[in-house]
């Protein structure tokens, strides 16, 4: 086996940041490595700079033990660098086969013209070769992301890549594109391409990875074989301590009802119904985890619960009222909290600074404002205590959210969120996109709140997520509430087939007792 | 989730179209039965105008102004930038146009002289005069849109108010008035023998040379957009230009290229308005009046397709043309300033109708390819 990428001592300083610090990695041909870190390690500028779009500070780059001097990514892309970013470069109004050739289109009549046939054909002959499954005619915006993928894995070997970067790959996929992405993986080394990927999930890496690299704090921690390690010692090596993995919510007895959703029904935005007839309660005390591949229907529930959405049939009661139509900011000031899934759109506005992000949600709050003023000194030190008990990273409470990576800005709203000392959490996704040290913080604040006698509604697609921190778990497919089940008696494969809308006499179920007890 | 919302919004969109062109030949053929029906009729006259050869002239001539616009806000919008100064471009070009013509016309320009007689070399030289003007008009817009950064639709409005205060002000300090002086010949039209006697149709070979111009670029519009590397380039530079710079094709130059081409465009359409009457008529609005506008909703209202443009812009003109001539109609009530606001309905009618266009994600947005962070 040869090396198709070394990188020798690469240090790479920004001003007032040192975010690779004599990092050396050696790849060898034909084979999968993990790079793996938390959010901040320094991970993905490492792979900017493989890719030509940072120079290094200090250090040499060799692929195929030629030492090579990248000033642009056009540089790597010659010297057979693919890299596949998180957010796909697509046009999402063009087809497949116009955006693999994109800026490579294949010509005729001297020029003038692309070759439509033959780019087609290139594309059809490559996706064979690979046995990806993709269908050159179909529009971007039409296929699913784990498509689209694959569509930005065939652009780069269209350009004749050898080596492919991959930054977080998994981040946007479901648990079923996950594994498609993986089978990839393996049809790619088998014909000698070398697939260097990002990830901050420990399960990915051990489970895809060949070798696998952890970086901390801009350092190579270690280079291992994924046959000669564990989780544990990964985690260790990513987090520089011991980290629980397992979020285990001890035995409590739940208090009273807070929430109790009764028949409800909701459409989405087409129009379509994408609730039907769910009814359940939660008890002080309690997490009550709703499980589902994304896309069942548990959007709209959620929004209907927080106030977003009107629903079109049944009720919504809240600490006794009805509360079915009441507005969002009622819902706000009676204590309940809502983590959103979608960040961007609906957990901060992306070009104001943290200050002004942390009271979204409290400006009319006379913690925050009085006789129409709002008190911004009160709500910097309210930012600063967010940025210092949830270790947003860097500590810039006037920077804007926007400038800030995906998990920082995620702590902070789960940080904002918990400060309004809510008496009820809608928490969706909550760790979604964040690493395993936050991951453990925010499953620990829920519990905490558990403990503290607050009721949760914890809405995950990491099925291992709600079955670890939920008392009684929903799982939801198609709309419809297939069952409620015990977690700590129920098993995964059981769980698994709820999600795809098995109902099977054998699961456990778990009704709610509220109805009859007090 | 975003991506289905979009591609029904596109179906949509599809019908609302369908629906509008399916109402539009509601009216005509309702009017051709009314026409019919009853041949005395007010009804019977519009019949009559509507299926005239001579509408169908003027409107060809009209709505060449309009096309020429619309097809160069499509190629800058396309890449992202929203030329919302095609306006401006139109006077800019009109006015230079006919200046060019009269200084170099055989016949002195100045008031002493009149002008009687400008060689056809003249006119074409003005011609093109005109269109450098335009495209050195959009040129600067390009700069500070692209590398300067600037509000493409303030930027856009200054290209507009600085032709409209520029070319009335240049005109009096020549003329002595807003209006230049007729230069007493124009493009004229080229007949194609025997086509030219086709009746009705006949109007599409007995035209300007800017109508023949039209009718080619056109198409010709639609085949770099659709069919060339360089009009996939500007797609994808106005729907996502970091896809674009990823691989390795330069943002910024597609999307001067761009803004280039629409005040090259432009510059055909507004020579043509003013050397086709042979004067540059500065009151109010101008000449131009707005066309640089409507050629907006026409791009819109055709869903940034060249031919459907010119369909959008052919039906304002056409409006147009039936509405400068229902005013020499006799029979009927209606003031003449209320006819004069025909096509200006149908805009507003259409503008509701085009409120879900698909327009390019990136349009209007800066493209920055983060060269400075290196």
């Amino acid at each position: 086996m040869s090396t198709a990428v070394h990188l020798d001592e690469i240090t790479k300083r920004f001003p007032g940041v040192v975010a690779n610090d004599e990092v050396d990695l050696t790849v060898e041909r034909g084979t999968v490595h993990a790079l793996l870190g938390e959010n901040g390690a320094g991970k993905t500028t490492l792979m900017n700079i493989l890719y030509g779009l940072y120079e290094p500070t200090e250090g040499t780059v060799y692929i195929d033990d030629e030492p090579q001097d990248f000033d642009s990514p056009a540089d790597a892309i010659d010297a057979g660098i693919g890299m596949i970013h998180q957010h796909f470069m697509l046009v999402d109004p063009m087809t497949v086969a116009e955006n693999i050739v994109l800026g490579n289109e294949p010509r005729k009549w001297l020029g003038t013209t692309i070759d439509r046939k033959r780019a087609r054909q290139e594309v059809i002959d490559l996706s064979n070769r690979y046995g990806f499954d993709v269908n050159p005619d179909d529009t971007i915006e039409d296929v699913s992301v784990g498509v689209q993928q694959r569509v930005e894995i065939l652009k780069a070997l269209y350009r004749g890549a050898d080596i492919l970067i991959l930054d977080e790959p998994t981040a946007v996929l479901t648990p079923q594109e996950v594994e498609e992405l993986f089978y990839v993986f393996e049809e790619l080394t088998e014909q000698g391409k070398t697939i260097i990927f990002i990830s901050h999930k420990l399960g990915e890496a051990m489970h895809a990875a060949d070798d696998i690299t952890v970086l901390r704090d801009g350092k190579n921690v270690g280079t291992v074989k994924t046959d000669e390690t564990t989780s544990e010692e990964l985690a260790e090596l990513m987090v520089g301590r011991e980290v629980l993995l397992d979020p285990k919510a001890e035995p409590q007895a739940p208090g009273d009802r807070i929430l109790s959703v009764d028949g409800l029904h909701v459409d989405d935005n087409r129009g379509i119904p994408a609730v039907t007839d769910v009814s359940f309660d939660i008890r002080e005390g309690e997490v009550f985890g709703i499980a589902g591949v994304d896309g069942n229907g548990q959007s709209q529930l959620v929004e209907a619960i927080t106030g977003l959405r009107t629903p079109t049939d049944g009720t919504i009661s809240y600490k006794g009222r009805n509360i079915t139509r009441a507005s969002r900011r009622s819902r706000i000031d009676d204590g309940m909290a809502y983590i959103p899934e979608d960040r961007h759109e609906r957990g901060l506005v992306m070009d104001f600074d943290l200050v002004q992000n942390s009271i979204l949600g409290s400006q009319h709050s006379p913690k925050f404002s009085s006789g129409g003023q709002i008190d911004w000194p009160g709500a910097r030190d309210h930012t600063e205590r967010i940025i210092d008990e949830y270790d947003v990273r860097p500590p810039h409470a006037t920077a804007d959210a926007e400038s800030f990576s995906g998990g920082n800005q995620q702590k902070f709203i789960v940080g904002r969120e918990f400060e309004r000392e809510p008496d009820f959490v809608v928490a969706t996704h909550p760790t979604r996109g964040v690493d395993i040290g936050a991951m453990e913080f925010i499953h620990e604040r829920l519990l905490d709140l558990r403990r503290q006698g607050k009721a949760v509604l914890l809405v995950s697609s990491k099925l291992d997520e709600v079955q670890g921190l939920s008392d009684r778990l929903g799982v939801m497919h198609d709309g419809e509430l297939m069952d409620i089940v015990d977690p700590r008696n129920t098993t995964e494969e059981e769980i698994g087939l709820l999600m795809a809308g098995e109902r099977t006499p054998t699961n456990t179920s778990a009704e709610s007792p509220v109805g009859d007890a007090q | 989730m975003s991506t289905s919302t979009l591609s029904q919004l596109r179906e949509t969109d599809l019908s609302y179209r369908a629906t509008l062109v399916g109402g539009a030949v509601g009216v005509f053929v309702l009017i051709a039965l009314l026409g019919l029906v009853f041949p005395e009729s007010i009804w019977a006259s519009l019949l009559g105008i509507v299926t005239s050869r001579s509408t169908l002239e003027s409107a060809l001539r009209l709505s060449v102004p309009i096309t020429f616009a619309a097809l160069g806000g499509i190629f800058a919008e396309k890449s992202g930038v929203i030329n919302i100064g095609l306006e401006g471009l139109l006077i800019i070009s009109a006015f230079t146009a006919v200046i060019t013509t009269a200084v170099i016309g055989p016949g002195t320009v100045l008031l002493t002289i009149p002008i009687v007689d400008v060689s056809l070399t003249a006119i074409w030289i003005g011609f093109f005069a005109g269109i450098l003007a335009s495209v050195l008009f959009s040129a600067i817009f390009a700069v500070v849109c692209i590398r300067y950064k600037a509000d493409q639709i303030i930027a856009g409005l200054a290209v507009w108010l600085i032709a409209l205060g520029l070319a009335p002000f240049v005109a009096t300090v020549y003329y002595g008035g807003v209006n230049t002086d007729n230069l007493g010949t124009s493009l004229g039209t080229w007949t194609i023998p025997y086509l030219s006697d086709l009746g009705f149709f006949g109007a599409f070979f007995d035209a300007s040379p800017a109508v023949y111009m039209m009718l080619v670029a056109v198409p010709a519009s639609w085949y770099v957009l659709n069919r060339t590397a360089f009009g996939r380039h500007i797609r994808a530079s106005g729907e996502n230009p970091k896809a674009l710079d990823t691989v390795g094709v330069n943002v910024s130059r597609v999307r001067y290229a761009g803004v280039l081409l629409s005040g090259f465009l432009s510059g055909i359409g507004g020579a043509a308005l003013s050397l086709g009457l042979g004067q540059f008529i500065g009151n109010n609005q101008t000449m131009v009046n707005g066309k640089g506008f409507i050629a907006i909703v026409a791009y819109l209202f055709g869903n940034y397709n060249p031919v459907g443009a010119f369909g959008a812009s052919f039906l304002f003109a056409g409006l147009d043309a039936v509405q400068i001539r229902l005013q020499q109609v006799q029979g009927y009530t209606l003031p003449d300033s209320i006819i004069q606001t025909i096509p200006y309905i149908m805009v507003i009618v259409i503008l509701a109708f085009v409120g879900r266009t698909y327009i390019p994600s990136a349009a209007g947005e800066h493209y920055d390819s983060g060269d400075d962070n290196r």
